[in-house]
């Protein structure tokens, strides 16, 4: 008993001291996450789309080469930045930048290095998972698409992606929680997230445990918070369980009578009548 | 009226070596109401499929209005534009409500506004009933009614001829009256229709031409009461025996 009133009292210290750093840290790391999950989402819907073109036996050599070289490509990319350890990756880039311009150019801020190293792995990650998301789509809705007219371009856009993207919002999830704890190894290049004020703060405190039940907690409750809001997100996109029953629409007059937008309706008079108004409603023109 | 919209020529198709359809022969013209029978596997549907470029067949050509469609250099997706088609697993956009369904072609494809659109939708939605449920999801609908959206989404674009591919197989039979309703209203109106069906008394009542399919070739074909009154072939006899007698 006695041993827990001391830790508290320890964090309570602690937190007087530097409560503002591991708070502005949280941020950080929150803010690293964030904004890196979501390049990182962007980067890999670019590498699944391309990643799935589809390409004929028909079709001219030249674009199944390029199909293929993309592929090679993207194929690349996802194996060297999943293959390797991110806290390499960022030392990798933060100094190599400078080694190889002979210190003309380096990166300006920590920040600019942390955000392209997370969100370039979060990308080699995601971009597996959205292949995965719009191999999972029913094959007949793109033939559904596909009959009515849509290009390729418009059956992804309106048709495959949005159902792609609910199916691996579960992935999604999963490399932002990934992410919030991940980015701890930005301190390696002094990125200032929620790791780096327990360093700062053990470091003149010495509170070694106090400091690290202070982080857990803190960790903790930024990734319950997430999950719970991804959850939330999920069950927003899935729409509401019911729908209502449209039992007088404003475009349909009495059964089997329409209002054609060129033709008009059959009360053809009345038609002219409201032309000129200018909220024409086919409601009680009767 | 005499106007050929789809001509076919010396149609075929092969999966592998397996070789689907042979050397398939046949005219689509305006106002024609068209049914396609056969027993499973005799190439009812890859036909269909063929027809709208689902399936790139092996050799052969189909003249929509006189021109080509297969091979290199042909755009694709404004000819499928011209010519309608109606699932037997439906494929109504999952993440789109009723309306959007009949809607989304209309916009993406044909560049209507949203406004006219919504309109023309409405009223095909009216016209096989499922006006009241524009704010559904396809999973909240039933087989019948999910069958009754396509036909309208397809309806939409103002296609000249549509195809139907089984549209009633996957149904359970009470729905399947619903869907042949719409289906025989359309024929009534003199919509231009090639229905792939098993549905013996859709062919012979509400088509003017039935095309009789064994084995990748077409066997037979003729107006109706003659293909089913007397029929020439000997298996096109033994087929609608087995229809008969389930």
């Amino acid at each position: 008993m006695e041993i827990l009133i001391q830790l508290v009292s320890d964090i309570g210290k602690l937190w007087a001291k530097y409560g503002a750093s591991y708070l502005s840290g949280m941020r950080s790391t929150l803010i690293l996450a964030l904004v890196a999950t979501a390049i990182g989402c962007v980067i890999g819907f670019v590498c699944g789309v391309l990643n799935t073109i589809p390409y004929a036996p028909g079709d001219s050599p030249v674009k199944k080469f390029f199909l293929k070289l993309i592929r090679v490509i993207v194929r690349i990319y996802v194996e060297v930045f999943r293959g390797t350890p991110m806290v390499l990756q960022a030392v990798f880039l933060y100094y190599g930048l400078p080694y190889f311009t002979n210190g003309a150019t380096r990166f300006e801020s920590v920040w600019a290095a942390a955000i392209l190293v997370v969100s370039i792995n979060t990308g080699a990650y995601m971009a597996e998972s959205v292949r995965g998301g719009i191999i999972s789509v029913d094959p007949g809705q793109t033939e559904g698409a596909k009959a009515i007219g849509m290009t390729h371009v418009q059956t992804m856009t309106h048709v495959i992606l949005p159902q792609a993207l609910r199916n691996i919002m579960p992935q999604i999830g999963n490399n932002f929680i990934i992410n919030v704890k991940d980015t701890s190894v930005m301190f390696i290049i002094g990125f200032p997230e929620f790791f780096s004020a327990h360093k700062a703060a053990v470091g003149t405190s010495y509170l070694y445990f106090p400091s690290a039940t202070v982080e857990m907690i803190g960790y903790l409750s930024m990734t319950l918070i997430a999950s719970f809001l991804l959850r939330w997100l999920e069950k927003k996109m899935d729409g509401s369980s019911d729908y209502e029953l449209v039992q007088v629409d404003p475009l349909v007059m009495t059964a089997g009578t329409y209002s054609h937008p060129d033709k008009g309706t059959p009360f053809d008079e009345q038609s002219r009548e409201y032309k000129g108004k200018k909220h024409r409603s086919n409601r009680g023109e009767h | 009226m005499d106007q050929a919209i789809l001509q076919v020529n010396h149609l075929s198709k092969s999966f592998g070596t397996h070789e689907v359809l042979r050397d398939i022969d046949f005219t689509v013209k305006k106002g024609d109401v068209t049914s396609v029978i056969g027993a499973s596997g005799s190439g009812k549907s890859t036909l269909l499929r063929c027809i709208n470029l689902l399936e790139t067949p092996s050799s052969g050509e189909i003249l929509y209005h006189g021109k080509n469609v297969v091979g290199r250099g042909v755009n694709q997706p404004e000819y499928r534009s011209h010519v309608g088609m109606v699932f037997q697993s439906f494929n109504l956009f999952n993440n789109m409500t009723v309306l959007e369904n009949c809607v989304v072609g209309q916009v993406q494809v044909l560049k209507r506004d949203k406004e006219s659109a919504r309109k023309t939708a409405m009223e095909y939605l009216e016209k096989v009933g499922m006006a009241p449920y524009i704010h559904a999801k396809p999973r909240q609908i039933s087989g019948g009614q999910k069958q009754r959206v396509a036909i309208a989404r397809a309806l939409a674009l103002d296609p000249e001829v549509l195809l139907f591919d089984e549209p009633t197989s996957a149904l359970d039979p009470e729905m399947v009256g619903e869907v042949l309703g719409v289906m025989q209203r359309l024929a009534q109106e003199g919509m231009t229709m090639l229905v792939v069906t098993h549905e013996m008394a859709f062919a012979r009542d509400v088509s003017n031409h039935v095309v009789y399919m064994n084995q990748g070739v077409i066997c037979e074909e003729g107006a109706p009461k003659d293909l089913f009154g007397a029929p020439q072939k000997q298996q096109t006899k033994d087929f609608l025996a087995r229809f008969r007698q389930n």
